[in-house]
């Protein structure tokens, strides 16, 4: 994994996003949220910024253990 | 010394003249500083890391141990490069590398000499008193390879980045056939190989393709390649591959860190990385005359260098009776070839030549092994012996023992990225078997040794490659061959020795890891493969064990009993061999290591006396050198200018998101820890943002432009970061609202105009239309219009505790408005001067946002009482932060108003001296109230009036304390207000 395709620009190298977290299991206590983010070995949804890019918020599962990067969307887009 | 020019495929006649170790030489264009220091007579080339044992060139390849110079003269030097490839130049200096005073007499070679070798863990065991770490300096000074330069002075290392269908690794018999089949199929192919020509083992092998000799089709071949657009990158080797993108370092005359690096994306990569041959321990296997046959080859038919007069040949495989032919065409004495295996194991077409070898006067031994070399300083024979009756032994005279053990695939780029391999018992090696996608090995790589089958290999595989990559499939007839016969070989890795032996039977030759190494690792409970890497150091160093690692698996499952299939080898990692640091810097050095942001007033500042630090990405004056020699004593004289007259400073660093809509508001309230929506328009708010944990995270302050718009500031230095914070909230769990989040900070600059004359001073710049609205502004309030046809904002706030004003321009007049306020009688301050502002008022510097203070440890309790449901607010209810010894902010300041007290400095209480109760986050010297004031994070168990040590023992000692206020300057706050 040292590309992603963002949905506005395509493949872009690594380096220009951002990774920003792990995604909490749904329905976690504010504490679990923080504290308690699971890493899986064989799938992991997390938040990405294409920050030196186009700046879009990306949601990506990726497969930890092969490096495959299983789907990218992107987040928000609803506000004008 | 030699008169008469050599011959070599790859010698261009001219002399060259050279140094090596302070003396001279002379050799011919194309040699390298190996085969011209071999024709010179000099075997000598290096000493071990850790024996300091005398070396020669023992490969003709990166995979060469050994012979690794330092090349220029100091300070530019460039240490470890392979001699094999380091191409001779006029006038080359190099020298050797672990040896003091000279190669020849090694002061600390003497140590093996008188008190024997020291096994595996020897360091670790032995060094123990006072501690490891009173002896690690001294030995390292003996160990380790070549010196790092003091100043290489290069130019920065480009990297290339390049797409193609096909990359082909390796530019052999099966990569030319890899690649030509590709090409042919309309697939643009890109070929890379690290020796400065192609060929491969072709530069040797006897045999024809397509009925041409062996380099007259490389020639044919590269021309047709060149037709059809290939492109081919000698002196190029691939060094790591990751996620599909393969790092290729082109390394003209064997230079490391001096040229491109290539990053090519292929749609599919062959990988025709050929096999390593490795050498069979026996005793003394290190000594310089001892060499692999193949390394032999190649220094003859390369370069014309004859390895030695009378030479011995120790292999356990066909391959060596068609190697000691050609060398006794060469002109050498072949006097023993010594087989591991029976004489029926023997190939027809090896038997032949064997008998015409004996008919030459070669003895021919089978089952009979190399026991020992003999010689000092250099080979002057060998030991030799039925495998059967080891006791029997026969001394052979020679000045070159020739060893080959057989050929380890090269799969080191293959399973770097998850291939896997398989152990192949005929090859005594292991093969790469599955490929992740995208990915194919072909001919030597693939456990593949005979020329026709590596063609055909090699063919199919580009084939499937253009096809794979989309492009058409060949079907021109693929080129056909024969050269050496199969090895037939029978595995054999060590010789027959007692314990004293197997102390001197080498595995590892750069790390020095031997037979008695691996046992003694054995009996001290180390088993695994890595385990046994880790403690003997077998396959660490330049050559990651491509000589030894596969050597030191086969004796280690020997000893250990076991199948190698089982026990394996270590796993192979990045990068395939020494890549300079600088390479992998690439142009990102010196100024380029990261952007530069500049306010629009970043060139008045430089030209202005400003000396500029950075923050973040921006540089910011910290002070200007006509108030003192140094921040310390200008910054004093910068803040107290302020609090008597005034002063100007730059903070367009500021972070400036706009954030605008209909929910733009209730956005901004789940942001703050106080709520934006009740900031009436046309006023601001100073208002912190907290982290999901609760922990303070910035702060700044927030203007309401409009009912629907706001512009928030951030703090310079955390400017980028809540930028993406906001945006993550826009683009999560606002989603569909209607809000935007606009990145603003370069759209305008800020002036922050401070002191009593502030108001007269701006009054003066900005005339008589914006004299009214000025006078209007009360705390925290702000005004609009124009000023020279431009937008400018002025918002009454104030982070010195004067009355201040920051201006909001347009950059465009920044520069001007700037000029101006200094014209009307106000002088430019710095950050040290601004810190100083800062601490006498209580407000937060950077160090009391540490990520680790909730809005209750900075006294920000009246915020958290209003109760707005904000980000992290569900977490600041935690017991812990409710704990009677929780830090909280608090002034400091020394008992006797003239002690010194850095930040930094730790805070003890009188009954517990040793265990301290807070410590101080910033201190400045205050020229108002002419003594060091303070910030500190103290548990609050201790409240105002208390008096405390802080405690610097490394910088200014102790001095002893009082808690006080934080707000050390103007209590009343009547200066901001007036």
């Amino acid at each position: 994994m040292n590309r992603l395709t963002c949905p506005f620009c395509g493949p872009r190298e690594l380096r220009e996003f951002e990774f920003h977290k792990t995604l909490p299991e749904p329905g976690s206590s504010p504490y679990a949220r923080v504290y308690e983010r699971v890493a899986r070995l064989d799938e992991s949804t997390e938040h990405w910024q294409h920050v030196l890019g186009c700046r879009a918020w990306l949601r990506v599962r990726r497969n930890p253990s092969t490096d495959a990067v299983l789907e990218t969307t992107l987040l928000g887009g609803g506000a004008t | 010394m030699s008169g008469n020019l050599r011959r070599g495929t790859r010698l261009r006649g001219e002399t060259l003249r050279f140094r090596f170790d302070g003396r001279d030489y002379t050799g011919q264009v194309g040699d390298t500083a190996a085969s011209a220091l071999l024709a010179n007579g000099v075997r000598a080339m290096g000493r071990s890391v850790k024996y300091r044992r005398l070396r020669g060139v023992l490969a003709a390849g990166p995979e060469e141990p050994n012979a690794l110079f330092t090349v220029g003269t100091d300070p530019c030097v460039i240490p470890n490069v392979y001699a094999p490839q380091l191409e001779l130049t006029d006038g080359l200096v190099a020298r050797s590398q672990n040896r003091w005073p000279s190669l020849r007499y090694d002061v600390a070679s003497l140590l093996q000499a008188g008190g024997g070798f020291f096994g595996a863990g020897f360091y670790y065991k032995t060094f123990i008193w006072p501690s490891w770490h009173a002896w690690e300096a001294p030995i390292r000074a003996l160990a380790g390879l070549g010196t790092a330069p003091r100043d290489a002075n290069l130019a920065p290392v480009p990297h290339e980045h390049s797409s193609c269908d096909v990359l082909v690794a390796g530019g052999g018999a099966a990569g030319l056939a890899a690649a030509l089949a590709a090409a042919r199929g309309g697939a643009r192919v890109v070929l890379v190989e690290r020796e400065p020509v192609c060929g491969g083992e072709l530069e040797f092998e006897s045999g024809a393709i397509d009925g041409q000799a062996p380099l007259e089709w490389v020639r044919a071949t590269l021309a047709e390649l060149d037709r059809l657009g290939a492109r081919i990158l000698t002196a190029t080797t691939l060094v790591a591959g990751n996620g599909g993108e393969y790092v290729a370092h082109f390394e003209p005359g064997g230079l490391p860190g001096c040229s491109t690096m290539y990053k090519i994306r292929p749609k599919q990569i062959v990988l025709a990385l050929g096999a390593v041959e490795r050498p069979i321990a026996f005793v003394n296997n290190d000594l310089p005359g001892v060499m692999l046959i193949g390394a032999a080859e190649r220094f003859l038919a390369r370069y014309g260098v004859r390895i030695g007069k009378t030479l011995v040949l120790f292999a356990n495989h066909d391959r060596a009776y068609a190697a000691a032919t050609r060398l006794v065409a060469a002109g050498m004495r072949v006097r023993a070839v010594v087989d591991t295996r029976p004489a029926d194991a023997v190939g027809a077409a090896a038997a032949s030549r064997r008998a015409a070898l004996v008919a030459g006067g070669t003895e021919c031994l089978a089952e009979h092994a190399v026991l020992a070399a003999r010689g000092g300083r250099e080979v002057r024979g060998a030991t030799i012996a039925p495998l059967a009756t080891p006791s029997a032994t026969r001394n052979f005279g020679c000045d070159a023992l020739l060893v080959s053990g057989g050929w380890g695939p090269s799969v080191h780029a293959g399973t770097q990225e998850g291939g896997t391999k398989r152990y192949d018992a005929s090859l005594g090696a292991f093969v790469a078997t599955e490929q992740p996608a995208g990915r194919a090995n072909a001919g030597g790589a693939n456990g593949i040794l005979e020329l026709g089958a590596v063609l055909a290999d090699g063919t199919a595989a580009g084939r499937n490659a253009a096809r794979v990559a989309g492009r058409g499939s060949d079907a021109s007839a693929a080129p056909t061959g024969a050269g050496d016969p199969a090895p037939r070989l029978v595995p054999f890795w060590r010789s027959p020795a007692d314990r004293a032996g197997e102390k001197r039977q080498f595995i590892d030759y750069q790390n020095d890891t031997t037979v008695a190494d691996l046992r003694a690792t054995l009996e001290e409970g180390f088993i695994d493969v890595e385990h046994v890497k880790r403690y003997t150091a077998l396959g660490f160093g330049t050559d990651q064990g491509r000589i030894g690692g596969l050597l030191g698996a086969a004796i280690l499952a020997e000893l250990r009993g076991e199948p190698l299939a089982e026990v394996g080898t270590s796993r192979l990692r990045p990068p395939y061999h020494s890549v300079a640091m600088r390479s992998i810097a690439g142009l990102r050095v010196d100024e380029n290591l990261r952007i530069t942001r500049r306010t629009p007033l970043y060139d008045w500042h430089l030209a202005h006396g400003g000396v500029l630090e950075p923050m973040d990405l921006w540089m910011r004056p910290r002070y200007y050198t006509q108030n003192g020699p140094a921040a310390y004593e200008a910054g004093i004289v910068e803040a107290r200018r302020v609090r008597e007259v005034g002063g100007i400073v730059d903070g367009s660093t500021l972070g400036k998101i706009e954030v605008a809509g209909p929910d733009a508001a209730a956005f901004l309230d789940t942001l703050y820890l106080t709520k934006a929506s009740t900031i009436k328009v046309g006023r601001s708010k100073y208002m912190v943002n907290l982290r999901e944990d609760g922990m303070v995270l910035d702060d700044g302050i927030v203007l309401r432009l409009a009912e629907d718009r706001f512009l928030a500031t951030t703090s310079s230095g955390h400017g980028a970061h809540m930028l993406s914070h906001f945006e993550h909230y826009r683009d999560t769990e606002w989603s569909g609202r209607g809000v935007t989040v606009t990145d603003v900070t370069e759209a305008w600059a800020v002036i922050v105009v401070a002191g009593p004359t502030s108001r007269t001073a701006l009054n003066a710049v900005l005339g008589a239309s914006w004299a009214e609205s000025i006078d209007a502004l009360t705390h925290m309030a702000f005004a609009r219009g124009l000023h020279g046809g431009q937008d400018l904002a002025v918002l009454r706030a104030s982070f010195s505790g004067e009355l201040a004003f920051e201006l909001h321009c347009r950059p465009a007049i920044a520069v001007g408005l700037w000029e101006s306020l200094v014209a009307a009688g106000l002088q430019p301050y710095g950050l040290e001067a601004l810190d100083i502002l800062r601490v006498e008022k209580g407000y937060l510097v950077s160090s009391e946002l540490n990520g680790q203070t909730t809005p209750a440890d900075l006294g920000m309790d009246v915020m958290i009482k209003l109760g707005n449901p904000c980000i992290g607010r569900d977490l600041l209810d935690r017991p812990a932060f409710r704990e009677a010894t929780r830090p909280r902010l608090i002034g400091v300041r020394a008992v006797d108003g003239r002690g010194r007290f850095y930040g930094g400095a730790q805070l003890t209480a009188a009954d517990a001296p040793n265990r301290p109760c807070g410590y101080v986050t910033s201190s400045v010297y205050s020229p108002a109230l002419g003594e060091w004031v303070g910030l500190a994070l103290v548990s609050r168990l201790h409240a105002e009036g208390a008096v405390l040590t802080a405690r610097d023992p490394l910088r200014i000692g102790d001095c002893a304390v009082r808690l006080t206020s934080i707000v050390h300057y103007d209590a009343s706050g009547g200066r901001m207000k007036s």
